[in-house]
């Protein structure tokens, strides 16, 4: 994926207020890339931009990986909300993803059994979201992006609200998962740490309007471990490298 | 809910027992207001009567029901769908709510004649409005990030509806059908008030004419009860419908 000079504004009001302006950032296929910035920086902007359901005012987004066309219906996208039905069953929950593609019911069903275990949610498949833990939840809700099989699928905080260990947890369980399914990965969070940890790339936003300001290459090896990862030498480097851009941007 | 039926129960009968009590003590003329064992034993004598025309009423009052629920989902989800239909449709919808029923049933009754038809027409004009209203609301009040989200899985406007928007409108629609459901009763009513010659309505003229107070009396007794059991019928409806609620409560 490739984005050049992307920029955007909407109305807030009366108010005209530039969310992005002049992003330019690569995403290599099959890697994992992080955006990590403060709130409100518009990254999330930048996701509904991904997705399609948001066209820039100027700038151009290629991906050459899906051919040209429309984005919207292409690229996976879990929310920061986990937006679980409450009516639906865990199961039914997964599916809809699915569904929407035009998959039979029965079959959508059936696949995501398949992989209810590697997903923690094994006897909870008939149980309803208002039973579940947040960390659950948010099982449900990355099973139900990543069963429509995308090549590229992004992730808007999914771990935010976790508490941290539920969160170390989930992040080592995410790497397995992507390293057994090998997929382009955009992942929006504004904790430093989490975003080393999981990526290959590491792209950093500027306070609103914006734009990217620093990419930096994780040359960690994989597979890694939280606790080995995160205590390294180097990995304290980079996480001063980054803080340090963010620094001198604020 | 089942310790629930005790107190309303034994309220009536208090009630009912006082009303009794005062009848007899203050000796009031059966013609104004029989005492209730006056009322039981008229019922029970003419007990056939009654069943046959709390049938008639009955089968006007479904008929006119379903065809007021379905009008009344149709609207609503066709207002939710085009906005220029909500915004041309919603006044004169409330505009069939303003003008006075008593003063439509007449017309319709030439229309259709001592019929079926104007009966269950006038129990429709009263019970789509509040399930159309309510279906709206409904309709529009599911989260708007999971509309998005169902976009970007590639889902078309009619899937948005039926697997988003219909589930999370279905409490609301519910209050209006249960809503639809008491208007109903009083809307039979009305309608055969203005022509029949049969059901509950014309009971209700009839003795009336004949100053039949017991009768009278009894006939509202029977119209009561079928309308509590009609509402609470919805309910259980409901209960089945939105099972979901159940479990979402459980870890609360």
């Amino acid at each position: 994926m490739r984005v050049r000079g992307v920029a955007r504004t909407y109305r807030d009001g009366t108010r005209a207020v530039t969310a992005l302006e002049g992003t330019d950032m690569d995403v290599p296929d099959g890697k994992f890339v992080t955006i990590v910035g403060p709130s409100a920086c518009g990254k999330s902007t930048l996701l509904n931009l991904f997705c399609g359901l948001d066209t820039p005012d100027s700038g151009s987004i290629e991906t050459p990986a899906l051919g040209t066309g429309m984005l919207l219906g292409r690229v996976g996208y879990m929310p920061q909300q986990d937006l679980l039905m409450p009516w639906r069953t865990v199961t039914d929950n997964a599916t809809v993803g699915l569904e929407c593609l035009g998959c039979d019911r029965g079959e959508a069903r059936e696949r995501a059994r398949e992989h209810m275990v590697r997903f923690g949610l094994h006897g909870f498949e008939l149980s309803y979201p208002g039973q579940l833990s947040g960390g659950m939840r948010q099982r449900v809700a990355m099973l139900r992006t990543f069963l429509c099989g995308r090549r590229i699928n992004l992730l808007d905080e999914p771990f935010g609200k976790l508490d941290a260990m539920t969160r170390a947890s989930m992040q080592t369980w995410l790497l397995d998962y992507w390293q057994e399914n090998r997929c382009t990965i955009v992942f929006v969070t504004h904790d430093i740490d989490e975003a080393l940890f999981l990526s290959d790339v590491v792209h950093l936003m500027s306070p609103r309007p914006g734009r990217i300001i620093r990419s930096l290459d994780v040359d960690v090896a994989r597979p890694r471990k939280y606790g080995e990862v995160v205590t390294s030498v180097h990995f304290n480097e980079l996480k001063a490298c980054l803080l340090e851009s963010l620094g001198r941007s604020l | 809910m089942k310790s629930g039926i005790w107190p309303p129960l034994a309220l009536g009968v208090g009630l009912i027992a006082a009303w009794e009590i005062y009848v007899r003590l203050a000796g009031i003329d059966a013609l104004l207001l029989p005492p209730p064992s006056a009322v039981a034993r008229y019922a029970t004598e003419n007990a056939g009567v009654l069943v046959s025309n709390g049938a008639a009423t009955l089968s006007e009052l479904l008929l006119g029901f379903a065809i007021g629920v379905i009008i009344g989902l149709c609207l609503g989800v066709l207002m939710q769908i085009w906005r220029w239909f909500r915004r041309a449709a919603y006044p004169w919808l409330v505009a069939t709510q303003m003008v006075p029923i008593p003063a439509v049933a007449p017309i319709l009754v030439l229309w259709f004649g001592f019929t079926i038809v104007p009966k269950a027409a006038t129990v429709a004009l009263m019970s789509f409005f509040p399930v159309a209203v309510n279906t709206v609301d409904g309709l529009s009040s599911v989260n708007p990030e999971l509309i998005r989200l169902l976009r970007t899985f590639g889902a078309g406007p009619w899937k948005v509806m039926s697997m988003a928007a219909f589930p999370a409108a279905l409490p609301r629609i519910f209050s209006g059908v249960r809503v639809a459901m008491a208007l109903s009763v009083v809307g039979a009513v009305v309608g055969e008030w203005v022509g029949s010659t049969h059901g509950l309505g014309y009971l209700m003229l009839h003795f009336e004419n004949r100053g039949e107070t017991a009768g009278l009396f009894a006939t509202v007794a029977v119209l009561t009860v079928m309308g509590i059991i009609l509402f609470f019928l919805v309910g259980w409806a409901e209960d089945w419908a939105i099972s979901w609620r159940r479990h979402a409560k459980e870890t609360l």
